[in-house]
């Protein structure tokens, strides 16, 4: 198979998983309304209780913050939404059909991955769009680094979600494992709360470290407000930016090892 | 009736053993396929039959051993081998994802049609297999026989060298299995190696020129039909109506070694043997020679039931320690 066989492949596998988003209007109709929520009621209130002075510059309040949080909190759920997905194609036969496709292994875990977090990625664009009129800023370097940086993190969380599905094979335990993880991950990291105020709590502050939503959140809040917020945020733009490329491919490499070597049809528990 | 030319081995299950756990699936199995024949597998549920198709298909991988598409291994060259096989699953795979027309052309698209030609070989498939009325309608307004078509016209768009179908026909009606079976031919007739999963003897009997049976993941016979009928011991029955005395007639048959067993009552005699056809002459020819009339003769061979349940049933009863 040639390198056009597998850009091929690889499309289409893309298009496999764009062409199922209609299949989970209602779940991504549910979370528009609960971003919409967020961002209006809990957002507006938190920002009246919340007091934000002395951290960052003045005229950045806490709800320029709390923004990019809810955005990066909503991507990461979708994206691992995925895992429920990934679970409910293997219980129904599905990934048995995939393997049998003539796509080699590592195109088909690259395809899925990428597929999975573009998906992920689209579903939140009305949420991305709606920051940037609350926040009135329409910078368009600012906004085409966050909108690569958001794809290159739910590629990556994809990737992840699928190897650890593959791996659990098990519809009960990726439910569990999942739920768990959705819940941990966002709140160990600075979706909420910036770093130098959780600096207090030791645990909390290295998990929030190496967590890559705190990356990618804190670079999305340094892209729109770098003087402001690059004091506060988690590491330097450029490592953040290094960190979630990293993860992505990290990630990718994951699945790629787990889809050639360790993937086979059937033993669904 | 097909003829058989042993020509190059399109597929070759070399020690071939998989298991799940605790349970062996396949334990040992041992094939070659030939390009071009169509070859039958048999067994009962859970002998192994789909856990070697799908690890042909390198959807499973061998515990041990290995299996060779066109000298490719399963193991080691899953990329390559893919190119080679397609498979139509026993249950339909994919097809709720949307209306039949869009999974094809998805499938058509993957396995390296353009757009242009994926939509016309779509359309050649579906019309062939009388599908294009179906093509808009969602899953589960689909008949199990046309899920059947469906899975079937997977294999029909990808034209592979190699076409695995797993009980093509179960649950399907008796027009739409004669309808299939003649897809499958077509594709013989192609060149394409096809390997068949089934439970449905006169289904074997009909379309495959070679069978293997597989029991308990050990494969238990291979050959042609005919060989495999002349397997079963005394499975031949030839009954030949006589006007004579019955004692003559008793001591002519005995004279017939190869005649296992045989029973005389109401001047008509049951004779069990191999290869019938061949040994009816020579013992009509005994009989007239005596001044024994023979009015009557019926040659029976066995059934594929009776071979599949020698192979198979039989032994299940020694290995019990029951027969």
């Amino acid at each position: 198979m040639g390198l056009r066989e597998d850009l091929n492949s690889f499309y289409m596998l893309v298009l496999w998983d764009l062409s199922q988003m209609k299949r989970r209007t209602v779940f991504v109709v549910m979370r528009i309304s609960w971003f919409v929520l967020q961002v209006t009621i809990f957002g507006l209130a938190m920002n009246a209780m919340v007091r934000f002075r002395g951290i960052v510059a003045q005229g950045i309040d806490y709800y320029h913050f709390y923004l990019f949080g809810v955005y990066s909190s909503m991507l990461f759920s979708i994206s691992v939404s995925k895992a429920y997905d990934v679970a409910e194609e293997f219980e129904e036969g599905m990934i048995e059909y995939l393997l049998s496709l003539p796509i080699k292994r590592k195109v088909l875990a690259l395809g899925r991955s990428v597929g999975g977090g573009l998906a992920a990625f689209l579903f939140t664009v009305p949420m991305f769009l709606v920051i940037f009129v609350l926040l009135g800023s329409f910078e368009p370097l600012a906004m085409l680094i966050s909108i690569l940086a958001a794809l290159v993190f739910s590629v990556g969380v994809t990737g992840f979600v699928i190897s650890v599905v593959l791996s659990l094979k098990s519809s009960d335990t990726t439910d569990i494992f999942f739920g768990v993880l959705d819940a941990l991950i966002i709140r160990l990291s600075t979706v909420f709360y910036p770093a130098v105020i959780i600096a207090k709590i030791a645990p909390y502050y290295y998990a929030s470290l190496v967590n890559p939503v705190s990356h990618f959140v804190d670079l999305l809040r340094t892209l729109f407000f770098f003087e402001e917020f690059k004091t506060i945020a988690v590491a330097d733009p450029y490592l953040m930016m290094a960190y979630l490329f990293g993860f992505a491919a990290g990630v990718a490499s994951l699945a790629i090892y787990i889809v050639e070597r360790r993937v086979e049809g059937g033993g669904w528990k | 009736m097909y003829e058989i030319i042993m020509g190059n081995v399109a597929v070759k299950i070399k020690d071939f053993v998989k298991t799940f756990g605790q349970t062996v699936a396949v334990d040992g199995l041992n094939l070659e396929i030939y390009e071009g024949e169509i070859f039958g597998l048999l067994g009962p549920n859970g002998s192994g039959k789909t856990t070697t198709l799908l690890t042909t298909a390198t959807i499973y991988k061998p515990t041990s051993g290995d299996i060779y598409v066109h000298g490719y291994s399963v193991s080691r060259q899953g990329d390559i081998v893919r190119r080679y096989v397609g498979i139509a699953f026993q249950e339909p795979k994919a097809l709720w994802i949307d209306n039949p027309y869009e999974l094809l052309i998805w499938h058509a698209r993957v396995v390296g049609y353009s757009s242009s030609e994926a939509k016309q070989v779509v359309r050649d498939v579906m019309e062939q297999l009388d599908l294009w009325e179906h093509r808009k309608k969602q899953f589960y307004q689909l008949s199990g026989g046309t899920r059947k078509k469906l899975e079937i016209a997977k294999v029909l768009i990808q034209r592979p060298k190699v076409a695995i179908f797993d009980e093509p026909t179960a649950q399907v009606d008796v027009l739409t299995k004669h309808k299939l079976w003649d897809v499958i031919r077509g594709l013989k007739a192609e060149g394409t190696t096809i390997i068949v999963a089934t439970n449905d003897m006169f289904e074997a009997e009909k379309i495959c020129e070679r069978i293997g049976i597989i029991y308990k993941g050990r494969l238990r016979a291979l050959g042609t039909i005919s060989e495999l009928k002349d397997m079963v011991p005394q499975g031949d029955v030839i009954e030949i109506a006589f006007d004579g005395p019955e004692e003559q007639v008793k001591k002519i048959i005995s004279t017939f070694p190869e005649i296992g067993h045989f029973t005389i009552a109401d001047h008509k005699a049951r004779m069990f043997l191999n290869k019938g056809e061949e040994k009816a002459v020579s013992i009509v020819q005994a009989l007239a020679s005596s001044g024994i009339k023979v009015r009557k003769i019926m040659i029976q061979e066995p059934t594929l039931d009776d071979v599949f349940f020698y192979f198979t049933g039989a032994r299940l009863r020694e290995e019990h320690g029951a027969a």
